[in-house]
């Protein structure tokens, strides 16, 4: 019986295999104690955490639509110190640790990024430059190639980390801001974030959110996640991870065949807290039976018999 | 798995968290009955189900693990735990709710024998009235749910028996009436088109009690602004009032952050892990959905 390997290096970060949880879905780990060991998966990114403890909107913050998920939380969080002190401790050593990194300004993400960095516990960073229910800070960074390349070159100066920026939907060319990080010393890409997005409530005659817009999550994104990814691949040599939607080891596969290294369990976390490390294991199954040794080797591997579109 | 992880705690003491951790199983639908109105009584069979406080609650889905995920209607739903039947290591769960929308409607429709994906007990539950204290319960509509086993559990006790107030639209939406008039505690309802018991609201009831002057701790749950009322009414009597939160979340542990319920001293709570059993003074009712 020839075992699989299962790891592969995301930009420099070293995973045992190529599934984390996404930021914001996945709490600070230790929330999931009771339903997953969390070494079976590759590591998990941690909620998007600000340079002080931040509390989010008023309710209603979350919205079921069809296939999937409004939500408009605002990035409430502990705060990068309380993060070093308390949350990182309480994890296992051998659970890989990616931390995320939102503020309001270039100043401020540099700042939280350098103190994140002056960690042995953390293997890497992603910068959340796309919130989309945020009022000031991450989506202008996200939508501007300008805003864009500035910070991810201030945060690139202020850390030496593995560095990982989580790239927007809501652009017009998704290409385009790839290759601004790149440019500017990425090491990797993490995309998508969710969608923007409202939904209204017609008996009340008001949108279901109290901030009125939100991030539309869940498998209704997987295919707009799936194109994206499709074409970063194809303009940038970046590492990938790919993020939308993902419930299944098939979902991730899908990711994986269109170039992306490793892929983020977002949305369905909370519909079966255990689902990451079916994730992981079905991916491994799929290498086994098919003869894989190395799941590295799937990355990019997708057949297109006729010319590509849209690459 | 889930295991027990304290014995227990003195009736009385003050609640010192959920008494078993959550698992994430796959149940069995043992039955599922429509008792008119659109109200639904669901057994689940729940392998290794490790027992729950009154007040705690789970998140159900339709569909076995290994399923592919249903997306659509997304979410699972939360629904508190009415009672549990044990059965060797097994233990049936049962849960009232009432058909509303899309999510309850797939529960409606589930049949015996099928698979629900079942994630708790979660939350915190009720803490039993004290020493000298007697219980009060209020309910409107589904509410009924959540209270049923805290008045089988005071009314198991030493001492005064738990005092029960029902209340519903019309007499065909009060759930689990046979069950709460088994449980042989002094109990009234009340309808709002008069079809059963006192005409008018609950609250109504719940005024000529505590004018009594017994001192009851009130525990409630209902729609908001009958609990709203309740907690002011108890608040007014000078007696303690818990009431239990029924706000839309995604996952029920902690994580989405969707269920937050703001404090009267600032900020927010999870109702999904800190509660859904709040102190009713410690809310603030003006912002809550």
């Amino acid at each position: 019986m020839s075992a699989v390997d299962t790891r592969v290096n995301l930009a420099g970060i070293e995973l045992r295999n190529p599934v984390l949880t996404a930021s914001g879905t996945f709490g600070y780990g230790t929330e999931f104690a009771d339903f997953l060991d969390l070494r079976d998966i590759g590591g998990l990114v941690a909620k998007s955490l600000t340079l002080k403890p931040r509390f989010g909107n008023p309710p209603p913050r979350i919205a079921e639509t069809a296939s999937g998920m409004l939500n408009a939380i605002s990035l409430e969080n502990v705060g990068v110190e309380a993060f070093l002190s308390e949350k990182l401790p309480a994890l296992p050593d051998e659970v890989t640790v990616v931390a995320s990194i939102f503020e309001t300004d270039i100043g401020r993400y540099a700042e939280v990024a350098q103190r994140l960095g002056e960690s042995s516990r953390v293997a890497g960073l992603e910068l959340n430059a796309s919130c989309p229910h945020v009022k000031s800070g991450g989506i202008e960074f996200g939508q501007d190639p300008g805003g864009l390349g500035e910070l991810v070159s201030r945060v690139r100066a202020a850390v030496s980390l593995p560095l990982l920026v989580k790239l927007s939907p809501n652009v017009t060319d998704i290409a385009e801001m790839a290759r601004v990080c790149e440019a500017e010393g990425a090491d990797g890409l993490s995309l998508i974030n969710s969608v923007q997005a409202m939904d209204v409530d017609v008996k009340r005659g008001r949108p279901v959110l109290s901030n009125v817009l939100g991030g539309l999550s869940g498998p209704a994104i997987l295919p707009i996640a799936l194109r994206m990814v499709w074409q970063v691949h194809h303009a940038v040599s970046l590492p990938i991870c790919g993020i939308g939607g993902i419930a299944s080891a098939e979902d991730a596969l899908k990711f994986m065949l269109c170039g992306a290294t490793a892929v983020q369990v977002g949305t369905a976390n909370y519909l079966d807290p255990s689902v990451s490390g079916q994730v992981a294991a079905g991916i491994r199954n799929y290498a086994l039976e098919r003869g894989v040794a190395r799941v590295a080797d799937l990355v990019g591997s997708l057949e297109v018999p006729s010319r590509p579109l849209g690459g | 798995m889930a295991e027990r992880v304290d014995a227990g705690e003195e009736a009385g003491a003050p609640y010192a968290g959920p008494r078993n951790k959550p698992a994430r199983s796959e149940g069995v639908v043992v039955e599922l009955s429509h008792e008119g109105g659109g109200n639904q009584r669901l057994v689940i069979r729940v392998p290794g189900w490790p027992g729950f406080d009154p007040g705690q609650f789970v998140m159900l889905s339709p569909g076995a693990l290994s399923d592919v995920m249903r997306s659509d209607p997304l979410l699972p739903r939360p629904m508190a735990v009415y009672r549990e039947r044990r059965s060797g290591a097994d233990c049936d769960i049962e849960i009232l709710f009432k058909r509303h929308g899309r999510g309850t409607a797939l529960l409606a429709d589930v049949l015996p024998g099928q698979r629900m994906r079942v994630v708790g007990p979660l939350g915190r539950g009720f803490q039993e009235p004290g020493a000298g204290e007697r219980a009060l319960l209020v309910a409107g509509g589904t509410g009924v749910a959540s209270i049923r086993e805290l008045a089988a559990r005071c009314g198991a006790q030493a001492g005064p028996k738990p005092r029960v107030l029902l209340g519903a639209r019309s007499s065909v939406d009060l759930m689990g009436l046979s069950d709460f008039e088994a449980l042989e505690v002094p109990l009234e309802v009340s309808t709002e088109d008069g079809s059963l018991g006192r005409q008018g609201r609950v609250t109504d009831l719940l005024e000529d009690v505590l004018a009594g002057g017994e001192p009851f701790r009130v525990f409630c749950c209902g729609p908001t602004p009958m609990m709203r009322r309740v907690a002011e009414l108890a608040e007014a009597a000078g007696r303690p009032c818990m009431v239990s939160l029924e706000n839309p979340m995604a996952c029920g542990f902690g994580v989405c952050l969707g269920c937050a319920a703001p404090m009267r001293a600032g900020g927010y709570a999870l109702v999904c892990r800190e509660g859904p059993v709040f102190a009713a003074s410690d809310l603030s009712w003006e912002g809550l959905p």
